[in-house]
């Protein structure tokens, strides 16, 4: 198990930063997800990671060593990449082998480490298949065993779910997060998918455009944003703009068009323009009148366990999602119920 | 209906490989088989045997065989050296920086084999470019030996196949995942050792297609080995249009010939199965 630190990683090709300054701790055993939309520097921090971009500026320490300058063979890391990248003209037992081989290990326990990890990604069977002959899932398993059987100082995952279909990444979703755990590696992950990020991490880092938005237990990203990016990038997100409020001590008290009034938790940084939060499955449904605001049904969308709702109000269109069981039709006037707990004050993006 | 569609698409390359190919080759092996001619005549009627006895007695037809083999082999290998670390180059060039070499290395296929060839006897000629120009320093008294031998043959037809060598070698390198190379590097390998135990095999299949394509034109080719070889280098290619053409022994080239085809045959079936790829 390894810790990992990252000191403002600056990485740029010619004139423009694609990395401006990464910090970022990663404790023993954790398993940290970075996530963003595609160009957010996220496999760039996870290549400089693994050796296969030299960093402009800033270390990476592994265990407090400073491995910033090695080349990625003496990294001591563990790989999965989007294209799985196995070898295709061996088969999955010497594919798993091929790394303990270039650790000089003795070939009879090559051959007991090779089949112990076998066993851990449920491959026992397929050992003298070649890749070209094994389902994406399968294929996907091979990448992880060949990673975890030279035991890395950490493993790096970079979209490793992304080529699967959603069934079997349901399914591998649990099946990498069961085996980190019962490994207890150091885990970084990257992914543009935020049910992958939250539903598997101990971290979540949320980065845009080369910088970190924010980093935090899936419960702090989701419930506590910084900013209205973050916010909409990690779920569904109705952010009201802020109507006229009094400041208080660490809350602010806040009136609703309809004349009921709030507190809610004030932001811990000052912000231009301040939006508040509500997800929307924290808002709930109530008879005509009641509430803290009113609205009318304009969209019900019915999606198995729960329902979908589109409410136009003074506020604009808030989604709202209820219980299956809760019904309203289209056109119908409701109430609103904010939960002034589940609020949330939020940075407004510049240009919304 | 459906079901008869696909023989008949394949139905007029099907005529013209038996027409223009395969007719062909049951001739000459059919010609090989008739009785050597007498007074003047192309063949005698009646079949037998004595083509191929005459050239399997006669040591000077009979030692081109392996010389030529030879020949094939080593501009094979010279193709292979020469071809790889090019192929390799330009599968990792920028895409325009690939497009420039890419035509580059095609650009020979448009001279055509006599003038490429001719072009070698310039430069090599005892009185060539290579030669004046050393004498003219002071560096040489007397020209180098540089045509008239396998030397000048062999990098005559290097030069002429190369194209055939580093086409399929491309395909095959521009094929592979770069992820894979980096997975490999990952797992602790050095750059070398990416080359040797993941880059080199996984590019086999073309390795596998550029030699025996090389090696099939290399041994087959007539215009090179005789203006560079000057009728000094002798190859079977060369005996047999001697025998054909200038001699008028029809069955005693046939078979000849029809003894190269099938060596060569040999040959590239044991390449094959020596590179056998199991994970294709």
């Amino acid at each position: 198990m390894t810790e990992v630190s990252l000191l403002s990683l600056v990485k740029s090709y010619g004139g423009a930063p694609a990395l401006r300054g990464i910090s970022l701790s990663v404790g023993h055993g954790q398993f940290v997800s970075l996530l963003g939309p595609s160009g957010c520097g996220k496999s760039t921090t996870l290549r400089c990671i693994a050796g296969f971009e030299e960093v402009t500026d800033g270390r990476i320490l592994f265990d407090g060593k400073d491995i910033s300058r090695k080349l990625p063979e003496k990294r001591d890391i563990g790989m999965v990449f989007q294209s799985y990248a196995l070898f295709p003209h061996l088969t999955v037992a010497q594919n798993l082998a091929f790394g303990l081989e270039m650790r000089k290990v003795p070939k009879a326990q090559i051959a007991e480490r090779v089949a112990r990890t076998l066993d851990l990604v449920q491959l026992t069977p397929y050992a003298e298949r070649y890749p070209k002959a094994l389902s994406g899932g399968q294929q996907q398993r091979v990448a992880l065993g060949r990673a975890l059987v030279i035991e890395p100082a950490i493993l790096l995952l970079d979209e490793p779910l992304a080529n699967l279909d959603a069934k079997l990444r349901d399914e591998m979703r649990g099946f990498i997060r069961d085996l980190q755990k019962r490994v207890g590696i150091t885990t970084i992950y990257v992914t543009h998918d935020q049910n992958e990020a939250m539903t598997m991490s101990d971290l979540v880092v949320v980065m845009f455009d080369g910088a970190i938005a924010q980093a935090g237990t899936p419960e702090e990203i989701y419930n506590t944003p910084s900013t209205e990016a973050v916010a909409r990038f990690v779920g569904n997100a109705n952010i009201l703009d802020l109507p006229a409020a009094n400041p208080g001590a660490g809350t602010i008290d806040l009136t609703l068009p309809g004349g009921a009034s709030l507190t809610i938790p004030a932001p811990e940084k000052p912000a231009a323009r301040l939006g508040i939060m509500a997800r929307p499955e924290q808002i709930a449904l109530t008879g005509a009148g009641q509430g803290h605001l009113g609205g009318r049904v304009t969209r019900r969308l019915f999606g198995g366990g729960y329902i979908d709702y589109e409410i136009a109000t003074d506020f604009g269109v808030l989604a709202v999602q209820t219980p299956a069981n809760v019904l309203a039709d289209e056109g119908q006037a409701v109430g609103l119920l904010l939960d002034p707990a589940r609020l949330w004050p939020v940075a407004r993006d510049a240009a919304a | 209906m459906s079901r008869r569609r696909p023989l008949l698409l394949i139905a007029p390359a099907a005529a013209l490989i038996f027409f223009f190919v395969m007719l062909p080759y049951i001739n000459v092996l059919v010609m090989s088989l008739r009785m050597p001619g007498s007074e003047g005549k192309p063949f005698d009627p009646g079949f037998g045997f004595e083509a191929y006895a005459q050239f399997f007695t006669q040591d000077y037809y009979l030692s081109a065989l392996p010389h030529t083999l030879w020949l094939g082999i080593i501009t094979t290998a010279v193709c292979l050296l020469l071809g790889y670390p090019l192929a390799l180059h330009i599968a990792t060039a920028s895409r325009r920086w690939r497009g420039i070499l890419y035509g580059i290395v095609l650009s020979p296929l448009l001279v055509g084999i006599v003038i490429r060839s001719y072009g070698w006897t310039i430069l090599l000629g005892n009185t060539g470019v290579i030669n004046k120009t050393l004498k003219d320093l002071g560096i040489i008294v007397r020209p180098l030996k540089l045509m008239y031998n396998d030397f000048g043959v062999v990098l005559a037809l290097a030069h002429v196949f190369l194209p055939f060598m580093v086409l399929p070698l491309l395909s095959s390198l521009q094929g592979i995942d770069p992820a894979i190379g980096q997975a490999a590097r990952s797992l602790g390998a050095s750059r070398l050792t990416v080359f040797r135990r993941v880059t080199f095999p996984v590019s086999m299949p073309g390795v596998q297609s550029g030699c025996i394509l090389v090696f099939v034109l290399a041994i087959s080719s007539y215009v090179t080995p005789a203006l560079i070889g000057g009728m000094r280098v002798k190859t079977t290619t060369i005996l047999v249009v001697d025998a054909l053409i200038d001699q008028f022994l029809w069955p005693f080239g046939s078979a000849m010939a029809f003894v190269l085809a099938l060596s060569a045959g040999l040959i590239v079936i044991a390449f094959a199965m020596l590179t056998r790829m199991k994970w294709k």
